[in-house]
């Protein structure tokens, strides 16, 4: 099929839509309500639309690798920067998350009782276009500048509407995230420099490097880069200690576009570009990779059964899973890769849905600790049953997008004789996620009325979930089953993309249990010197 | 319908009905109840029209589930003898138990919920049955486990149900994640999941089999079957109502990993089967000991079907999968029954459980307590009923095989009449110990039809003979073959004197140490420290929760500790700190004043001319 050539603009214009309607928001401390309301509903919801008719009109591509392409050139073509758009299997699920998260974010933002409200959502829409520009980008200049571009209102947003201790969460994450995404940079610069291809764009530099691959000792320490920076940006143990606190004091929105969809740049920028460009860069470090993402899924999963504060539990149990996310791209397989993108999406669906409903839990008990609730399905079934179904989806349930992934991942570490004892550690991290999820059901919803509620259920009526609160959660729980149940609508085409990057036969080494038993103890070391 | 679109439409209304009750009827408690009673009867019809149209044959259908790089996943059905003889069951079983609740769950606030989740419960249950592969098993697998979390769970603001569905479905996950680490390698090793490839690849290469991939998959029917050391959940799993631990707990799920063991067979080295006998022998008798502990009506059940599960057990390692899912079969029928007799009591007795604040039953609850008698029988074996054949097979095999697992199984059959007869004394007969057991009466029809009919089947249940066509394949073939060994004579002679003692003493032994309608437990009174070793359960609860609480609690605690101080604080802080130094240093040459500034010129004059006449 002959793509019109209008297609590709509309790609430009999920991006574009929320910008604009950002910046008329940003001017809008006068509008009504309603206006802001109608102005935020339209730039949440064209990308979501573009989203959903990317995915129902695309089509495998036949020459090339992304379908809608656009290129624009920029005034930086000497270097081989382009504006160049385009969606691929791989970029595509992941295009969709943002449209759908996105949109779930914004129909909650909308009505969130934020102070300023116009700034509130005029910040969350340039997220939003960072976000569809980030995965639609097919340049990795334009990749890289819209993350950036995506990264800072969150911080922003952090400093005027956290919780407590915001500024110095703010602060921390910033430095933080700013020093991995400069590790990435520089790792892609090096790339860049390396191969001397003259281009930023993803088919090229792969193009570029199959004919004429890099030096093995260039690719090992361009991949450090690459492993690192975004591993910080994922929250790569041990680089996560950002992400809980971030996320606790971060306002919904954010923690629910960042947790749910920026983050996934860092993992995105590994299977997309540093492990199929720099294959000889990941067997050196595979063991590494192994060794941190082991901790991700056992250390931190056990210390996210130590939490009380709802939020805190929530930010470690995404930097836990975040593990499975890497072994997955650890086995360099497309097996483990596609199970990883799968987790990926997944993942996202359901810790932006458990952010927010963790807020909606917070406006009924006005504590984050879990000890002193209880009983709040007598009073709030419906809530109930969305965080009860978000927690399973989380912890991996069958009939939810993330069993798939976890599953596939799993599988992927099984299929080489020299990585299947890593199937046997990484799974028990499935009972470590089950006892802190349902510790959570028990505690928040099941039981007597704990003291956050003692007193308000006498008095004041506790609601169940509001309209403007059941709609965002219903759109995260109907993606994440009906990727449950139908797995193949993302994976059959992210599957041919990945046939073509990676090999069938894996080329990792076996890993030597003994040597690296230190890797987790003192791995920062090691990465203050790259 | 052809016979793949019966079994979709029995494996699919169930789903469609929960989420037609979770959406809009779930303040329609009325409303719900029927639709979800209606959904099992429609399933009860499908099932038939399948079998009906399967003649015998095996049908098999799989489509696409997942595709990524070289591991496919597949869903579909295998609808052999075996499978059609579970749904018949689970199907048959299950709308007397949905009929039952109807009047059981009358005047509960949250009746949507209870019947919304037991359709889950058909649909992963049914899903289970028909399972043509290992992967697709595993996920309703995870899914009953869900559903069971959920029912448990019904009264959720009790302290008790909430601490039992957390533990169901933790402890469940602890065998699921053998079971997976099962299926990845399994899925490696052969290159396929499906049953009906594993079988053809196992037959023609022996070597295939592995020892270690069986006992990984072992490890799920451990924890769903609630065999040691995953035991635990299973009494405790009672919080949930009584149909539930009727349908769930007893008749169907719980016995589901002796159906998946069934379906495996062919995967099993000897080695494993024998692991499998001696510990299914191990826990009827443990199980049954610990019945006598026990004065909740519903918790002595329990420990019954944990014991019975055992024997399931021990018939599977003996290498008769064919007698252990005979006895599934019957077990479910009498079971059931038992179970629903006891939702009967509760329900006339005011939710009393305790059976010494009962007694005198007989005579306000006749059918309830005629029918509970004739399970009781059947579980007994004694001659003629359900039980009596299935228990005398695996009495006989083991007579056969291994003479340790015939005696202390003989003992165990002993020690059910035992625990058995003492609830039945207690509670049925005697004069009334309570207030709510004074004015207990008999329940509506609606619940005592389900327990005339499950009567029926406990009696009639063993008869395979009678049993309709095309069921129950493997177990007449395993009956032919345990008749016609060399030895059965010999074996079937004892094992019917050695089985009749049993129960008649058993039965009649307390009837007379504890008498009828006794007040207070005798053996507690005269063998106190007996009865307390016996109450204990040998502490299994108490080592586990003190393993949670003092080793994982404390190393969570630890490595969040560390967490904070070590990486946090003093890499991330550190690091931070270190360069704030920097900065302090770097600031405090620019003070302001030019004292200030005279000195470090004069000290950097003297650097200069240290370094100048090369002093370094």
């Amino acid at each position: 099929m002959q793509v019109p050539e209008t297609l590709p603009l509309f790609l430009l214009t999920a991006i574009l839509v929320p910008l604009l309607a950002g910046l008329v928001l940003l001017f809008g401390s006068n509008f009504a309500p309603f206006v802001r309301r109608i102005i935020g509903f339209f730039g949440f919801g064209w990308p979501f639309l573009m989203a959903m008719m990317f995915y129902c009109i695309y089509e495998p591509p036949v020459f090339g690798d992304y379908r809608f392409e656009l290129k624009r050139p920029t005034g930086l073509e000497s270097i081989g920067i382009y504006l160049h758009l385009g969606l691929n299997g791989i970029s595509l699920p992941l295009f969709m998350l943002a449209g759908v998260v996105g949109f779930a974010a914004g129909l909650y933002a909308m009505y969130s009782k934020a102070e300023r409200p116009h700034l509130y959502l005029a910040l969350l829409l340039f997220m939003q276009g960072g976000l569809m520009g980030t995965f639609a980008s097919v340049d990795v200049f334009f990749f890289y500048f819209f993350h950036e571009f995506a990264l800072i209102p969150t911080f922003i947003m952090i400093g005027i509407w956290g919780g407590t201790a915001r500024r110095k969460a703010a602060i921390e994450m910033t430095i933080y995230l700013t020093f991995g995404a400069l590790l990435s940079l520089l790792g892609l610069i090096a790339l860049y420099a390396q191969t001397g291809a003259g281009s930023f764009s993803f088919p090229e530099l792969r193009d570029y490097i199959a004919a004429k691959p890099l030096e093995e000792i260039a690719q090992k320490n361009i991949f450090a880069l690459l492993l690192f920076g975004f591993g910080i940006l994922v929250s790569l143990f041990p680089f996560h200690s950002w992400a809980p606190k971030g996320y606790a004091v971060a306002p919904t929105g954010a923690a629910m576009l960042h947790a749910g969809v920026l983050k996934k740049f860092g993992l995105y920028g590994l299977l997309q570009i540093a492990a199929p460009l720099l294959p000889a860069g990941l067997s050196h470090w595979f063991p590494w990779m192994v060794w941190l993402a082991l901790g991700n899924i056992l250390i931190i999963g056990l210390i996210t059964i130590a939490q009380r504060d709802i939020k805190m539990m929530l930010g470690y149990s995404s930097v836990m899973h975040m593990g499975y996310a890497f072994l997955g791209i650890a086995t360099f397989s497309a097996v483990g890769v596609g199970g990883a993108l799968l987790m990926m999406v997944a993942h996202g669906l359901s810790i932006s849905l458990l952010f927010m409903l963790s807020t909606c839990i917070y406006h009924r008990s006005h504590t984050f600790d879990m000890h002193r609730m209880g009983g709040l399905a007598t009073k709030a079934p419906v809530l109930c049953a969305f965080f009860v179904a978000g927690i399973m989806a989380s912890i991996g349930l069958p009939g939810f997008g993330n069993f798939w992934g976890e599953f596939t991942i799993f599988a992927a570490l099984a299929e080489m004789e020299t990585t299947r004892w890593i199937v046997i550690p990484a799974a028990l991290g499935i009972i470590i996620s089950a006892i802190y999820g349902l510790r959570a059901v028990a505690s928040i919803f099941f039981g007597r009325p704990g003291d956050a509620f003692a007193g308000h259920f006498k008095t004041t009526d506790i609601r169940d979930l509001r309209n403007y609160e059941r709609f965002p959660a219903a759109i995260l729980v109907v993606a994440l089953v009906t990727m449950g149940l139908f797995p193949r609508i993302l994976s059959d085409h992210a599957d041919r993309e990945l046939a073509k990057m990676y090999p069938s036969e894996s080329i990792l080494p076996a890993i030597d249990t003994t040597a690296y038993n230190k890797v987790t103890a003192k791995p920062e070391k090691e990465d203050a010197h790259k | 319908m052809t016979v793949t679109q019966s079994l979709l439409a029995a494996l699919l209304t169930p789903l469609v009905s929960a989420a037609w009750i979770c959406f809009f009827l779930r303040r329609k408690g009325v409303l719900a109840s029927c639709v979800s009673v209606a959904t099992a009867a429609a399933i009860c019809v499908f099932s038939f029209m399948a079998l009906q149209g399967s003649q015998g044959q095996t049908v098999a259908f799989a489509w696409d589930w997942l595709n990524l790089g070289n591991f496919n996943v597949r869903a579909g059905f295998l609808f052999d003898g075996n499978a059609a003889t579970m749904l018949s069951m689970v199907v048959v079983v299950g709308f007397l138990i949905h009929l039952f609740s109807l009047g059981y769950m009358k005047g509960d606030k949250a009746r949507a919920r209870f019947f919304g989740g037991l359709s889950i419960f058909m649909f992963s249950m049914i899903g289970i049955v028909l399972a043509d592969n290992l992967i697709m098993i595993y996920v309703f697998w995870e899914l009953v486990g869900f559903s069971s979390y959920m029912l448990i769970g019904h009264y959720f603001e009790t302290e008790e149900a909430r601490a039992a569905s957390k533990k169901a479905f933790i402890v469940n996950r602890i065998g699921d994640v053998g079971f997976l680490v099962g299926i990845v390698f399994a899925y490696w090793h052969f290159g396929t999941t499906d049953l009906a490839e594993l079988e053809a690849l196992v037959s023609v290469n022996k070597e295939l089999i592995s020892g270690s991939i069986a006992a990984f998959l072992m490890c799920g029917f451990i924890g769903k079957s609630a065999q040691f050391p995953l035991h635990i959940w299973l009494p405790d799993a009672m919080a949930g109502p009584t149909p539930v631990s009727a349908l769930i707990h007893a008749a169907t799920m719980v016995a589901a990993g002796i159906y998946f063991l069934i379906r495996i067979v062919f995967l099993f080295p000897v080695e494993v089967l024998d692991l499998l006998a001696y510990l299914g022998t191990a826990v009827a008798l443990y199980a049954g000991l610990c019945a006598y502990g026990q004065n909740d009506i519903k918790k002595i059940l329990a420990y019954s079907t944990l014991s019975q599960l055992g024997y399931m057990t021990a018939a599977f390692g003996l290498g008769q999968p064919g007698i252990a899912f005979f006895h599934l079969i019957t077990h479910a029928f009498f079971k059931a029954l038992l179970f629903l007799g006891a939702g009967s009591v509760i329900h006339g007795c005011h939710h009393e459980q305790d059976i010494f604040r009962m007694g005198g039953l007989l005579k306000r609850m006749p059918v309830t307590s005629i029918t509970f008698f004739i399970g009781l029988l059947a579980l007994c074996g004694i001659y003629g009923l359900s039980g009596f054949y299935s228990k005398d097979a695996i009495l006989i095999a083991g007579e056969m095989n291994d003479q340790w697992v015939f005696i202390l199984l003989t003992l165990g059959a002993f020690l059910t009449a035992g625990y058995m007869g003492r609830l039945f004394w207690v509670a049925f007969l005697g004069a009334p110990k309570s207030e709510s057991a004074l004015q207990a009466q008999e329940s509506p029809f609606i619940m005592l039809l389900p327990l005339l009919l499950l009567a029926g089947l406990s009696i009639a249940g063993g008869f395979t003979d009678f049993w309709p066509e095309h069921l129950g394949g493997l177990i007449k073939e395993n009956l032919d073959s345990l008749h016609h060994a060399q030895g059965y004579g010999h074996a079937h002679h004892v094992v019917l004197i050695a089985g009749s003692a049993a129960w008649v003493v058993g039965l009649v032994g307390s009837f007379f140490f504890y008498g009828a309608g006794a007040g207070e437990d005798r053996l507690e009174r005269k063998f106190g420290p007996v009865y307390n070793f016996l109450k204990s359960k040998l502490w299994f609860d108490e080592i586990y929760d003190s393993y949670v609480a003092k080793v994982q609690q404390r190393l969570a605690g630890l490595l969040s500790f560390l967490d904070i101080f070590l990486i946090k604080g003093l890499f991330v802080c550190g690091s931070a700190a270190m360069i704030g130094l920097v900065g302090i240093c770097a600031r405090s040459l620019h003070v302001g004043s030019i004292h200030g500034y005279v000195y470090w010129f004069l000290a950097g004059l003297i650097l200069f001319w240290v370094a100048a006449i090369g002093l370094f």
